[in-house]
């Protein structure tokens, strides 16, 4: 099942990005090669001339660039943006408009859509013809824009969450031998044999597949509790350690065995009973009663473990999922 | 209430590491030899997680990054507001067995944006403690011991995931409604 949902993930991704491509297009929502007309500034007498890097000033009327995107906002007047200019020849010029607060919000999104990193639109701008000694009507045509839903997949999908992907594992070196080293020590001096002797009789209940004097039942029950607790930073390694010792009665490596998924189930349905971040971030948004949800946060997380040890226990019988054993 | 849990979540992983180690070495065990010993592992499990991590994460970063999650709400949205979701909260319980950080960016900004004591603050909070980040949660376990055929834990998994949305929202509405 994972195979299908990994691929239905990625190509849910990869439609829902090209779709909004497509109809971006097909409606010509960024206005592709049309150029806008403004007029141009440039002060202290600066001639426009090849190779030439200045800053001036365009002024655009907004109701005019309102409605040459088709938006709805209509506000009067001109407004005037600085912009940065690397001419070309006399006429022609590169043109880098630094994001202002007046912009339409299209302007917002194209910049950050732009392949450059700066906070500016990228654009051209052609001199039609001289208005006064410092004045000049001229055309800016932003830099065109296609297909950036697939864009965003390539670098904010696949290139960024690869290596978010080693950057989470690599951070997980030092707190997980801390704890496997912690967990060591108490396995020597038999605690964690102690802890899993209480809870025997839940224990071998839910894991009947595992001996109730095995270790792996101490680490798992420490696990749970550093989850209830809400000790994310010790419940990783604890239930990794877990799923090491459960990975020795395994008489099929790279196969889940029923154990593996009945305590992979717990974890992932959380059984957190102190929920500090969520708390914390309440508290901070000035709530008056930070910790009312703690309750029925409670019933809501219960509820969902034990449909999830149900399903678990009733899909395990399923011939599917025995056959995988074998 | 509130010191409470702060003293808890500040002295409860001092307590356990002293309490251990102290427990051991009445015991006899050489507890710097053995804590070492035991550590030496944590390298290679970080290491061996890599490949199932970035083959989990790279997924659900196209779906994320593609705009999946937005067109999945307008196709949900119908039938999760029969049931009293608010249309505003329908992203968090899509994004939270696939993303931890995600989801908890989405929380805050619902909690701020409208009030942590509104319905939709509450429901998210709610929402947020009533499940894990299934997905990673299986990546880094399953990939700690080289597991890639998962069985049942996926829909097992998806189950409890399902059921902790259905409930936090149901839950939600029976305390504050």
């Amino acid at each position: 099942m994972l195979n299908y949902i990994w691929l239905g993930l990625i190509l849910a991704g990869i439609i829902a990005a090209l779709s909004t491509d497509v109809s971006d297009l097909l409606s010509d929502k960024y206005r592709n090669e049309k150029p806008i007309d403004i007029v141009l500034t440039l002060e202290d007498g600066i001639e426009p001339a090849a190779g030439k890097e200045v800053d001036g000033t365009m002024t655009i009327n907004l109701e005019y660039l309102h409605t040459f995107y088709g938006l709805d906002r209509v506000e009067d007047g001109l407004h005037t943006f600085t912009v940065h200019l690397t001419f070309s020849s006399s006429e022609k010029a590169v043109a880098r408009v630094p994001v202002q607060e007046e912009f339409p919000s299209i302007w917002d999104e194209m910049t950050e859509a732009q392949p450059t990193d700066d906070d500016a639109l990228a654009g051209s701008i052609i001199i039609v013809n001289r208005a006064g000694t410092e004045t000049y009507n001229a055309e800016f045509t932003p830099d065109p824009l296609r297909f950036i839903g697939l864009q965003r997949v390539t670098n904010d999908g696949i290139v960024s969450y690869a290596s978010t992907a080693v950057t989470i594992a690599i951070g997980l070196i030092g707190i997980m031998a801390l704890w496997l080293g912690v967990m060591k020590v108490a396995e020597e001096a038999g605690l964690v044999q102690t802890i899993a002797s209480g809870l025997r009789p839940i224990m071998t209940r839910l894991f009947p597949d595992v001996p109730a004097n095995h270790p792996a039942m101490g680490a798992m029950i420490l696990n749970i509790s550093a989850n209830m607790l809400g000790l994310a930073n010790a419940a990783t390694p604890l239930g990794l350690k877990a799923m090491e010792e459960l990975n020795k009665l395994n008489k099929k490596v790279g196969t889940a065995t029923d154990a593996m998924c009945t305590f992979l189930v717990i974890n992932t349905s959380s059984v957190q009973l102190i929920p500090a971040t969520v708390i914390a971030i309440r508290a901070s948004a000035g709530s008056a009663n930070p910790t009312e949800i703690i309750v029925p946060m409670i019933l809501a997380t219960a509820t969902a473990t034990i449909a999830g040890i149900t399903a678990v226990k009733l899909l395990q019988r399923l011939p599917v999922y025995r056959k995988q054993l074998d | 209430m509130m010191t409470v849990l702060h003293i808890i979540s500040i002295a409860a992983i001092p307590a356990l590491i002293v309490f251990i180690l102290i427990f051991a070495a009445l015991r006899g065990v050489k507890i710097y030899e053995v804590f070492v010993e035991g550590a030496k592992e944590g390298f290679q499990v970080a290491v061996r997680i890599i490949p199932y991590l970035v083959a989990m994460l790279v997924a659900i970063g196209v779906f994320r990054a593609g705009g999946a999650m937005e067109m999945l709400g307008t196709i949900v949205g119908p039938i999760t507001t029969l049931i009293g979701m608010d249309p505003e909260v329908l992203p968090l319980a899509i994004l939270r067995p696939l993303s931890g950080s995600g989801a908890l960016g989405v929380m805050s900004e619902l909690v701020t944006t409208h009030g942590p004591d509104s319905m939709i603050g509450r429901m998210a909070s709610v929402m947020m403690g009533s499940t894990e980040t299934t997905f990673y949660v299986m990546a880094v376990y399953f990939g700690s011991v080289g597991v890639y055929r998962t069985r049942h834990a996926v829909p097992g998994g998806l189950t409890a995931d399902f059921v902790g949305i259905i409930s936090a929202v149901l839950v939600t509405q029976l305390f504050f409604g």
